[in-house]
């Protein structure tokens, strides 16, 4: 088999492609994943970060609830270094209908999540932060996992089992054979190469950008983009997750994860050509602040460090166009079978908490395509890093008495933090001071996790995620990254780019603190450093 | 406590007023919440671009000697800035092909001084670069701790060892015609930067560094030691909460630390700075100035202070407290008779001061003249030289 | 309150905008590499353990609680009370028997006082200095405070209706010091107020302020003392319409600004009343009472800020009073840490740097040469007079010895 050649080629490198390329790869295919950006921009990166218990979902959706709770105790073993058990809460307050709470329980144990009815009073020691006012609440299994984090073990693992991986790589076009998929046409935005690769199967992995995806090989899925807002909070107000116990409705889930806390989301339907364009609106700002102070009063005095919204693939279960019935579950569509196309399989639909689930299902579609009967083994064996579940531990037997930024990068790197104990003084130099990152750990991303850019970097080490959003950091990492691929005047372009990410999630919440950090930062690039 | 001026706001625009006074025999406090923006001064005076004497020679007795020499200012990023005013360590040079050969030398694990952007804004007018990296056992101390390679803690080390520095360059140097070196010297001895220029046998150009800013920290030391040494009283690190005025007059303010001892004045100047330093605040609804609730010029629709573009100048920026055309506070339309606003909290459009560190300067002048004038109406105005200029 | 009005965090940490203006203006960092720094120990640590409290970095008991951080701070961020909060909180070591016995300076100086002669006799020798830094690790160069046979309060006592009969009536909390060691300041100070037309009477029962119990490890038993005293206080401030005086900075700060904010205490009903003498006096004399100094007194003193007042901005009372005394040549020393911060220099492990942290200090003072160092903490005073040799005085005993 030559270099271009590979058995599976993954196009998305949202969770869904990581976790199938993973898969995959474990079960001996010789895999190729292709995104035209980075891992995890589209809705993988652009979510609450919520470890769902599935009890959002058990009155309405049981299936779903059910399919979330088993994946929420398998994640656990497996994915321990991404994920945060925090436990949550379903709150009901004054203004809610009490009466909810005895039917969300039963519908929770009957989808086997273990919710638990508790008195206020309980709450309220167990979480200091929620809503003293509230009337009634139900403990539940939720946590927060890092989505970034995931993926990027999902992606090495793959790697680790010989899978390959063209970031910032475009698919521009499919190479058809009759009505057989045989490979696709890329262009990579950052050298400007095109290179054809070719496999006898393809998975479409792409969320909502799967639509034209599928619309280029000539089949018709439909999906409906929707967009949802959401505001991360400067500091982690709380410790639990906080939920309404109701109806589901928008930004009724306050998410703690790693230092900070996100409160979401809204759900707005959006024409595809805004998918590449989001923004945060005013009116979603302001609502989600309203919401979240009925979670956590104490919202409505704490910074916030920037709004961000992200495109979730609706798919839908039928031809009606109106998107009125939306598939609830995961949707593989193996095309050959549906549209007479071989070699093409679309995985959509689902969400973060389930991509497992879904990669176990393409994967399992992949295999019987090319004949290979191997079992599906990711619920079983751990993805790198998470081998050891306490960070503590981890910390502990790498360094004897850990530095806060040692004990930092065991919490994000899990037990392949190993890798930044070099014994060089100068690797525990921190680039962002706000996170704690070291030079080691930026020099282990880059060497091993496929990072080019800026952002890129901030996804898998935290850089910039701080609430100086990359006043400082920005620019040292950039030194570091010029040093790594050789080039100042990419990386410069890198550098703006990256600036301008982040000021578009400050400016629609910039006032107070957030003002003037953004102020502090025009200053210092422009006036002192000359950018 | 009694004293003829209280200015509120020790940074850039503070200092010069304070000085200006105290020099002219009024007895005057500044009260300043920390430290100030002088920590991140680049060095160079924006929209300073004519020759101006009495700002040289106030800089001068206080120990910061500035150069005037139109041109451009190497900037950390291998970029160009045009400039004309800048402290005695920084080079303005005519063009930016200033050179043709430079010797680009860094300390090994400093990640705040952007050798390889130097090097690549370098390469990009004609010249050729070479980056070296120092690795001196003397900064070892510095390096045990993950956060201690930054440019105010190596400077202090430099004070000891810059000979070693010198030293170390020598051997390094080629047939470069230029070394650039990081802003990382003469932070307490001021002699430092000239003995290291002194010693290299090549041109030493000093290029900045992530904040705090060394020449920002020196000239900030020096500024308040001349205005302490002149008499002037320093509040450092206290707050003024609110102030007493009526019928268009300020009486007192009282501060966080002092309490109810209120400090009187005949006269006030505001330079509480922008938002950074907090003499603008702003929540989703507002901005206001927060001690005396003056007027200020800013858009209503939130939506319009920004530009989404970064790179872009932001309308935020222009807000300010509003004045007449003698830079007195304006209070429900109404000028305060004897409260001056000097500095960046200063907004709208004021061509004739200029902005940014030229904008602090000037009005500064400004108001400590027009102080100066009301004890002394019948003298020769001494501003009438100093009269704003159109920018 | 509109939503996002206005926004509050724990000591105001979240409006720490990264500028390392802290950072750059800590003593401890220059001395000491294993410090994290204010910056990182404080607003950047904070969001660490509010994830998780594991965060949490020993390192911390190398700040020395001077404030100078929050003094620099551009943005009104309480970083060093942010720092000791997470030391209370989150540092359940339980402190050494040396910590304690350096911190215990009631007990220390109930025991002491008996027997001050032997005890200062003791305590001066080489091999006793030798065998507490061996077996406590209190390092062998410090000279320990001489303790005083007849404490302040016995004398006041002996003098109360004198006292008494002043048409205005002030309390004075005398601290350990005074009490214990150098009953003399407080005998200047009665002696300065009572020239003022002021009687000095004492609280019911004081308690040492407990700065040395918070920074130790024991704020419990710190707490404690902030109850007692804050009653106190009130039965003089309250029921009595008294103020209440001190002589030492650290004393007066510690209750009237971290019993509030490290130890949750509140005296909102005490604090504007209690003060450093040197400003009660300053706004007695502003007021237009007088006082009457001796004709041919002269002094060079150079007077050292101590750290807790530049924290408070008082110095400025201190000095204005200092400068009113005819023929005195005043100098204005630099702003910098002597180094010692009460019990911190004693320890071994600190000494090094608490001396590197005091040397311009020390070297300032040297090439002054004055008569006389003023200064109104009495840890300044060991560790000046350890440093330099030369002798500090509080500012009030300046004042009583130049009056007439």
């Amino acid at each position: 088999m030559n270099a271009n050649e590979f058995d599976v080629i993954i196009i998305g490198g949202g969770i869904t492609g990581a976790g199938t390329q993973r898969d995959c790869a474990m079960r001996g295919l010789r895999t190729l994943l292709i995104e035209r950006s980075d891992i995890a921009t589209g809705a993988t990166g652009r979510n609450h970060g919520l470890l769902h218990s599935g009890a959002r979902y058990a009155v309405n959706d049981p299936e779903s609830a059910e399919e979330c709770i088993k994946e929420n105790m398998i994640l656990r073993r497996i994915a321990a270094h991404c994920i945060d058990e925090t436990d949550g809460l379903f709150i009901t307050l004054p203004e809610d209908d009490l009466g909810y709470q005895q039917n969300f329980v039963e519908a929770c144990q009957r989808a086997g999540i273990n919710a638990e009815i508790i008195d206020p009073d309980l709450a309220r020691r167990l979480e200091p932060s929620v809503n003293p006012e509230l009337i009634g609440a139900v403990k539940v299994p939720d946590g927060s996992v890092d989505p970034f984090r995931l993926c990027a073990a999902n992606m090495l693992d793959a790697k680790l089992h010989g899978g390959q991986v063209r970031l910032h790589t475009e698919v521009t076009g499919f190479i058809k054979e009759g009505d057989t998929i045989k490979g696709v046409h890329t262009y990579n935005h950052q050298t400007g190469e095109k290179a054809d690769y070719y496999a006898p199967v393809t998975v479409n992995a792409c969320g909502i950008w799967g639509q034209h995806m599928a619309e280029m090989v000539g089949v018709k899925v439909g999906m409906f983009p929707a967009k949802g807002a959401l505001l991360i909070f400067a500091h982690r107000v709380n410790n639990l997750v906080i939920n309404r116990c109701r109806k589901p409705s928008n930004a009724d889930i306050l998410v703690p994860g790693d230092t900070v806390c996100i409160i979401g989301t809204t759900s707005t339907r959006i024409p595809f050509e805004e998918c590449d364009h989001v923004a945060v609106t005013p009116d979603e700002v302001d609502l989600l602040i309203t919401e979240g102070a009925k979670l956590a009063p104490s919202l409505s005095s704490t910074r916030i460090l920037r709004a961000y919204a992200g495109v979730r693939p609706l798919v839908s279960a039928d031809d009606d166009p109106s998107g009125r019935n939306i598939s609830r579950g995961i949707v593989c569509l193996d095309h050959e079978t549906r549209d007479g196309i071989k070699g093409f399989i679309t995985i959509t639909g689902g969400k973060l908490m389930t991509y497992r689930l879904m990669a176990e299902i393409a994967t399992d579609a992949v295999c019987r395509k090319l004949a290979v009967e191997k079992s599906c083994q990711t619920a079983e064996i751990p993805l790198p890093g998470s081998e050891e579940k306490s960070y503590e531990a981890v910390a502990q037997k790498i360094w004897e008495s850990p530095t806060m930024a040692q004990k930092a990068a065991a919490a994000r790197m899990g037990t392949r933090a190993e890798r930044i104990r070099t014994g060089n003084k100068r690797d525990d130099a921190l680039i962002c001071e706000c996170e704690e990152v070291s030079v080691g750990e930026i020099n282990a991303a880059i060497d091993r996790l496929e990072v080019s850019t800026l952002t890129d970097l901030r996804r898998r080490t935290r850089v910039g995620m701080g609430t100086c959003q990359g006043e400082f950091c920005a620019c040292r990492a950039a030194g570091l990254l010029a040093k790594a691929h050789g080039c100042v005047e990419r990386e410069r372009a890198d550098l703006e780019d990256f600036l301008q990410e982040r000021w578009k999630g400050n400016f629609p919440i910039g006032w107070g603190d957030t003002l003037r950090e953004a102020e502090y930062t025009q200053w210092v690039y422009k006036h002192v450093l000359g950018l | 406590m009694k004293f003829d001026t209280v200015i509120i706001g020790g940074g850039l625009a503070g200092m010069v007023a304070g000085i200006t006074l105290q020099k002219a025999g009024k007895r005057t406090a500044i009260i300043s919440t920390g430290q100030n923006a002088l920590h991140f001064f680049s060095g160079c005076f924006e929209s300073m671009q004519e020759p101006d004497q009495r700002v040289i020679d106030l800089f001068a007795e206080a120990g910061v000697r500035l150069h005037y020499t139109p041109g451009v200012r190497l900037m950390p990023m291998g970029t160009f800035k045009e400039s004309a005013l800048a402290l005695e360590d920084i080079d303005l040079f005519p063009t930016p092909q200033f050179a043709r050969k430079a010797l680009i030398v860094n300390f090994l694990g400093y990640h705040d001084f952007f050798s390889s952007f130097l090097a690549q804004g370098l390469e990009k007018q004609g010249m050729s670069c070479r980056v070296r990296f120092l690795n001196l056992p003397e900064m070892e101390k510095l390096e045990q701790s993950p956060s201690e390679m930054r440019s105010v803690q190596i400077a202090r080390t430099m004070d000891r060892i810059w000979e070693k520095v010198v030293q170390e360059v020598r051997v390094l140097l080629k047939d470069e015609d230029v070394v650039i070196l990081p802003q990382v010297f003469g932070l307490q001895d001021i002699s430092v930067p000239g003995r290291i220029r002194q010693g290299i046998p090549a041109r030493v150009v000093f290029a900045g560094t992530l904040p705090p800013s060394v020449p920002g920290v020196r000239t900030q030391i020096l500024l308040k030691k001349r205005y302490e040494v002149l008499g002037g009283t320093y509040f450092m690190g206290d707050e003024v909460l609110r102030a007493h005025a009526h019928d268009g007059v300020v009486h007192s303010v009282a501060t966080h630390n002092l309490d109810n001892h209120y400090i009187e004045a005949s006269d006030f100047i505001l330079s509480t700075g922008t938002f950074f330093s907090k003499g603008l605040v702003s929540n989703p609804f507002e901005v206001y100035e927060p001690i005396f609730g003056l007027d200020v010029t800013y858009r209503e629709d939130r939506n319009e202070w920004y530009n989404p573009a970064f790179r872009e100048d932001q309308p935020y920026m222009q807000f300010g407290v509003k004045a007449d055309e003698k830079l007195h506070a304006l209070l429900g339309g109404q000028p305060l008779e004897n409260l001056y606003v000097a500095g960046s909290v200063l907004g709208g459009n004021r061509p004739e001061f200029g902005t940014a560190a030229g904008q602090a300067i000037r009005t500064a002048l400004f108001a400590a003249d027009q102080i100066l004038r009301r004890e002394a109406p019948q003298e020769e105005k001494p501003s009438e030289e100093e009269a704003p200029k159109e920018k | 309150m509109k939503l996002q009005e206005y926004t509050e965090s724990n000591h105001n940490f979240e409006e720490c905008m990264k500028c390392t203006v802290c950072t750059a203006y800590c003593p401890v960092l220059q001395a000491n590499p294993l410090y994290p720094g204010p910056k990182q120990a404080g607003p950047d640590g904070e969001r660490l353990r509010l994830k998780d409290p594991y965060f949490f970095n020993q390192a911390l008991k190398y700040c020395l609680n001077c404030k100078r951080c929050e003094v620099a701070c551009p943005s009104g961020v309480h970083v060093a009370d942010l720092i000791q909060s997470a030391r209370i909180k989150y540092d359940h070591t339980p402190p050494k028997l040396r910590d304690r016995m350096l911190a215990s300076t009631d007990f220390m100086g109930k025991l002491a006082r008996p027997v001050a002669p032997i005890v200062n006799a003791v305590t001066g020798l080489g091999i006793t200095k030798t065998v507490l830094d061996a077996t406590l690790k209190i390092d062998h160069h410090r000279t320990f405070p001489k303790y005083s046979g007849m404490g302040f309060e016995s004398w006041l006592k002996r003098h109360h209706k004198a006292q008494a009969e002043f048409p205005e009536q002030v309390a004075y909390f005398h601290g350990c010091y005074v009490n214990y060691n150098y009953p003399q300041l407080g005998k200047d100070l009665v002696k300065v107020l009572n020239a003022l037309g002021v009687g000095v009477q004492l609280l019911d029962k004081e308690k040492c302020c407990g700065i040395a119990l918070i920074t130790n490890g024991m704020s419990e038993e710190a707490r404690k003392h902030a109850l007692h005293n804050v009653d106190e206080l009130r039965k003089a401030v309250v029921e009595k319409g008294l103020k209440v005086v001190t002589t030492s900075s650290t004393c007066a700060f510690t209750m009237r600004d971290e019993y509030p904010n490290l130890l949750g205490v509140d005296n909102a009903a005490v604090r504007d009343s209690l003060m450093l003498a040197t400003r009660f006096i300053f706004e007695k004399l502003e007021k237009g009472a007088q006082l009457k100094f001796k004709a041919g007194y002269h002094k060079r003193i150079a007077y050292h800020t101590p750290c807790h007042l530049e924290k408070m901005g008082w110095g400025i009372f201190s000095q204005k009073l200092l400068q009113m005394i005819p023929g005195i040549e005043f100098t204005l020393l630099d702003s910098n840490c002597c180094g010692i911060s009460g019990t911190y220099g004693f320890k071994k492990e600190n000494y090094e740097v608490s001396q590197a942290i005091g040397e311009p200090l020390f070297a300032q003072i040297r090439s002054i040469n004055p008569d006389v160092v003023a200064c109104d903490c009495e840890t300044c005073k060991w560790q000046i007079e350890m440093s330099t040799g030369y002798p500090v005085l509080n500012p009030i005993s300046i004042l009583a010895e130049a009056l007439e």
